[in-house]
């Protein structure tokens, strides 16, 4: 799926709407540069699932975990961002992995690409690419491994 | 020697990439700092650009005994003379903070001393009552403090230093945050502050105008993640400048960012007629800073300014200190200190 939104609130609304698809489990992988949009793109998501607590970068602590209340499958909702690791290994010592795969949690991940990846996950994974055209607030947003809309 | 009527409190602290222990005495409410070790990181990020969390834990288990034998030993005194142990229990990276409390949870239980966790930001708000600074009496408050470093930009009004209350804090990026990511756009070192700070003493800070963001806007929050993409957009357009230009760049991002954070605390100020204005955090190193800011409130009459001494500015065992000084201890003692990663104002 490829969506090209012109305003930050677009790319909100777009979060929003996808979070109605989350069933739990799964590792959201987001990329793109400084600047085009990925925090964004992640408070949106956590308004889908309203939650309601103000989001901050988690650059300096690498990921913060928020409650999810209300929602029948997921209770954590856990935004990391990767910027600060220079090379991806043993990031199992920040104890992040702990939360991949539990059904009950969504993990978002910025910065994703120095993540070292698993051959054969056992857990759904959505590919999140974000990149900004010639206009500063037009972005372009592909997204790979949805689930199919449940009729 | 430790006088009869004198406190000693070790600090320690390893809610980052710095692993530090120190000794404070405090006598009769005057401070002096016996020992203060920090064993920092820093050589290893500036080779990776950027802190790297994975091995700040691995270092934090390393260097934590030595680091505190060392403050014991330059402060001239045992475990045994130490009446208080105070450990930074967040916010942190969990995986650093965990190596700090359970080290200070088995000293405190082995040695019988009285253990308090205590609260990182809480560390940057008091750590300026330190020397050459004087502690602050009843008459100093209310007070404003602004807590601005690598994870935090905060407004925080205290009535006293057990009862305060969080005016704004940053909506996306902390200041700190904005320097480093800035000046990696810009091609820059890391640290990303000190690197902008130094380049941009030569330039123009009115050479390039980029949006100053949240100042016209009620209220006391901060948002800098617009001023990243107004740099990286001008670094697009205009390639990353040498010489002058780059100072001048320089000079204007970091104009930006204190015209902001300057902006907010007089605001701030005036409204709840503070008599007393606290700079914290890593970023109030900031020489800029210190002067805009000092500068800003000798225009309100009624308001003293206090910046931490340059020695504590940056994180280091002090902040665990001063902090333990004036965090009550708690009945349930070494047991009831838990890591909190989250720990919020």
């Amino acid at each position: 799926m490829i969506v090209r939104t012109t305003t930050k609130r677009q790319t909100l609304a777009l979060g929003k709407k996808l979070a109605q698809r989350l069933r739990g489990g799964e590792a959201l992988y987001l990329s793109g540069d400084l600047g085009d949009g990925k925090t964004t793109f992640v408070k949106g998501l956590a308004a889908g699932l309203n939650i309601r607590t103000s989001m901050t970068s988690p650059t300096f602590v690498i990921f913060k975990p928020y409650p999810v209340r209300h929602h029948k499958a997921i209770t954590t909702f856990v935004h990391a961002d990767l910027y600060r690791l220079a090379k991806a290994t043993a990031i199992a010592d920040t104890g992040l992995t702990e939360y991949f795969g539990q059904p009950n949690v969504v993990t978002v991940i910025e910065w994703a690409d120095r993540l070292p990846l698993p051959i054969r996950p056992t857990w759904p994974i959505w590919r999140i690419n974000l990149r900004t055209g010639k206009n500063p607030n037009h972005r372009t947003i592909t997204i790979t491994g949805l689930p199919r809309k449940r009729k | 020697m430790k006088k009869n009527d004198a406190m000693f409190i070790l600090g320690i602290e390893s809610s980052c990439d710095e692993t530090a222990a120190g000794v404070l005495e405090v006598s009769r409410g005057k401070f002096t700092v016996r020992s203060n070790i920090v064993h920092s990181q820093l050589a290893i990020h500036r080779r990776t650009g950027g802190v790297v969390p994975e091995v700040a834990a691995r270092a934090h288990v390393e260097w934590i005994i030595p680091v505190i034998t060392k403050a014991l030993q330059q402060a001239g005194t045992t475990l045994n003379k130490i009446d208080r142990i105070a450990i930074t229990r967040g916010p942190g990276l969990v995986t650093s903070l965990l190596v700090g409390v359970e080290t200070a949870r088995t000293l405190a239980l082995a040695k019988n001393i009285p253990l308090v966790g205590t609260n990182h930001l809480f560390g940057h708000m008091v750590v300026n009552q330190l020397p050459p600074n004087r502690p602050l009496t009843a008459r100093g408050f209310p007070a404003l403090c602004l807590v601005v470093s690598g994870g935090h930009t905060e407004l925080i009004l205290l009535r006293s230093w057990q009862r305060w209350q969080k005016l704004g804090a940053t909506l996306d990026d902390a200041a700190g945050e904005c320097f480093d990511k800035t000046a990696k756009l810009a091609s820059l070192s890391y640290p990303g502050g000190p690197a902008i700070a130094k380049l941009a003493i030569d330039g123009n800070p009115a050479a390039i105008t980029f949006p100053r963001p949240m100042l016209n806007k009620p209220g006391y929050n901060f948002s800098f993640s617009g001023l990243k993409t107004a740099v990286r957009y001008h670094l697009r357009d205009h390639g990353i400048p040498n010489g002058k230009a780059m100072n001048d760049l320089c000079a204007s991002i970091q104009q930006t960012i204190i015209d902001v954070l300057v902006g907010k605390t007089i605001r701030a100020a005036k409204r709840y007629n503070v008599k007393t204005i606290l700079l914290g955090g890593g970023v109030s190193a900031n020489r800029a800073l210190r002067e805009q800011l000092a500068a800003a409130v000798t225009a309100l009459p009624q308001t003293n300014f206090i910046a931490p001494n340059l020695n504590y500015c940056t994180d280091n065992s002090m902040l665990a200190a001063v902090a333990g000084y004036y965090t009550p201890v708690r009945a349930n003692g070494w047991r009831g200190v838990r890591v909190d990663p989250n720990l919020s104002l």
